[in-house]
């Protein structure tokens, strides 16, 4: 059972990965602690955002000196960006950086939710998958959309559990279960994970994977949150292969009366 | 004149009569052109509005055969009577909007400023150019105190339109502040005040292209800089960023690293320096 659970990795565009969490970096309350964090998490992609540089400094401030001995795959965000063009252009950006060709399209459509422009965000993703990027969009928990991502050449789909940083979990599991339901991409749900129990929840519905940041950042104990989550996803994983029963209105026991001692209790009226 | 054409001036004078005794306004201001000033105010501070309208009328016949933009001090009406270019305006004079609206899209508005402060709020303001300074005490506007030439480069550095430096500028001191960034020079006494009012305007933009020649004025990461790199790589040393994992863009081309050396900066580059920082 442990040996088939090992051979159960996840898959984006051909390359193999032994977790299902892809590690966010920002907001860390260290470089330290960020790096035990992703230490604890087990993942195996990182993702991270472009922005100027502090001309007034001349330290590098960069996220990526605390990666240089570790293999992980980098998974550049177009954060900040609000159309497909601005979007491309940080993706190739990033691409010149020598950081790979993995892309997280994200295109916000406003300040307030961070919610993802889905017309803008096909766009770029139709386009960078045609220069050639491995792209992975930040979406709407759309199951059409999401299909139509697909079909625009995304490795994987990444729809939100809620919006970014807010922590609300899975707002519209009915929806999250059709996408994963209906992929043949892999589906990562990135965004509004407040806890390991919306990663096991997202899990148990299908999801391939999950993408965290801010609970684990901001946790009291971002490092032994990592792990937290990372069991969470395991055994949501787990939970998803192993089948899970029907719910029922009624309970049933889990031994036969048949041999009791005892009659069965007939209180508040309820008859089957 | 073409619009936007008058913001290539390099020397801006401005009348100062009191300066040459004995010698015709007209005839001192007119020298002052064929030495190539570019930019020409009218400042009378203490003549009736009759005597201000007579010289912006001379002047601005003589600024027509010059091709050189007229400024009046003040007197926004006068400015539409004698179809003057624009006005300026100083701190306590009426404020930009109130202008604007007086003179129409058009014409151009400057104003002095004294501070970066100042500077950004003409800007937000609409001003067309700010004059900066004064950068050392001068006689012209006694009791002011000097801002030096820190405040001209802070205005090199953060001010996007036109700034020009004024206030006790001489040929022996335009060095500092042309090293301090400033491109636009205005000196009043030391040009309408010598025996040469041509030679010295000839002097002075001799030095403001030198100094020009020698420094590139580019945009990094959405602000100018006045630069004397030649290549991306001396510009990206020169910015004390060489030790960083950056990425550079020029003009929004990428310029990846191992063409930093052979990658020429021109002056009026667009160049982002970007890096990558947390995030989900």
């Amino acid at each position: 059972m442990a040996e088939s659970y090992q051979q159960d990795s996840l898959v984006i565009a051909g390359q193999r990965l032994g977790s299902r969490f892809l590690f966010g970096t920002g907001r860390f309350p260290s470089p330290a602690v960020l790096q035990q964090a992703l230490e604890a998490s087990g993942a195996e992609v990182i993702t991270f955002a472009v922005r100027r540089v502090n001309l007034e400094s001349t330290e590098d401030d960069s996220v990526l000196q605390h990666f240089e001995e570790r293999q992980l795959t980098y998974l550049p965000n177009t954060s900040g960006a609000s159309t497909a063009s601005e979007a491309v252009r940080i993706a190739r950006l990033a691409r010149a950086a020598g950081l790979g060709n993995w892309i997280k399209v994200e295109i916000s459509g406003n300040s307030r939710t961070l919610l993802p422009d889905p017309i803008e965000t096909l766009r770029a993703t139709e386009q960078l998958a045609g220069e050639g990027f491995v792209v992975l969009p930040y979406t709407s928990d759309d199951p059409i959309l999401c299909r139509k991502l697909e079909e625009a050449g995304a490795s994987a789909v990444m729809p939100g559990g809620s919006p970014i940083g807010t922590g609300l979990g899975l707002l519209n599991p009915y929806n999250l279960g059709l996408i994963a339901e209906q992929a043949k991409v892999p589906v990562i749900i990135d965004a509004g994970i407040g806890s390991p129990k919306d990663a096991a929840e997202a899990m148990e519905l299908g999801a391939d994977g999950i993408l965290a940041n801010t609970p684990v950042a901001k946790a009291q104990d971002p490092v032994m949150m990592a792990r937290a989550f990372r069991l969470a996803i395991e055994a949501g994983r787990l939970a998803y292969l192993a089948g899970r029963i029907p719910k029922k209105k009624y309970a049933s026991a889990s031994s036969d009366w048949a041999g009791s001692l005892y009659e069965p209790a007939d209180g508040g009226g309820l008859k089957i | 004149m073409g619009k936007d054409t008058w913001k290539d001036f390099r020397l801006y004078v401005i009348t100062a009569e009191s300066n040459h005794p004995g010698k015709a306004l007209v005839d001192v201001m007119e020298q002052t052109l064929i030495g190539g000033a570019d930019i020409l105010q009218l400042r009378n501070k203490t003549g009736s509005r009759e005597e201000v309208l007579g010289q912006a009328k001379a002047l601005r016949e003589l600024t027509r055969k010059y091709n050189v933009p007229f400024i009046i001090n003040d007197y926004p009406d006068i400015v539409l009577e004698v179809d003057a270019d624009g006005v300026h305006l100083g701190q306590e004079d009426l404020p930009i909007a109130e202008a604007r609206r007086l003179l129409g899209p058009e014409k151009i508005i400057g104003i002095s400023t004294h501070s970066l402060q100042q500077a950004l709020a003409a800007e937000r303001d609409g001003a067309d150019y700010i004059g900066v300074g004064p950068v050392f005490p001068t006689d012209t506007k006694p009791g002011r105190a000097a801002v030096t030439t820190s405040y001209v480069a802070e205005a090199a550095r953060h001010v996007t339109i036109p700034f020009v430096a004024i206030g006790g500028i001489t040929l022996g001191n335009v060095d500092t502040v042309l090293a301090s960034g400033a491109r636009r020079i205005c000196s009043v006494s030391a040009i309408v005040g010598s025996s040469d009012p041509a030679a010295t305007c000839r002097s002075f933009l001799e030095r403001i292209e030198g100094a020009s020649a020698g420094t590139l004025l580019v945009n990094v990461n959405g602000r100018e800089q006045l630069t004397s790199a030649r290549t991306i790589e001396e510009f990206v040393k020169q910015l004390e960023q060489h030790n960083k994992k950056l990425v550079v863009e020029r003009n929004g081309e990428l310029v990846p690293r191992a063409l930093w050396a052979e990658t020429e900066l021109l002056s009026g580059d667009a160049i982002e320096l970007v890096h990558f920082v947390g995030g989900g």
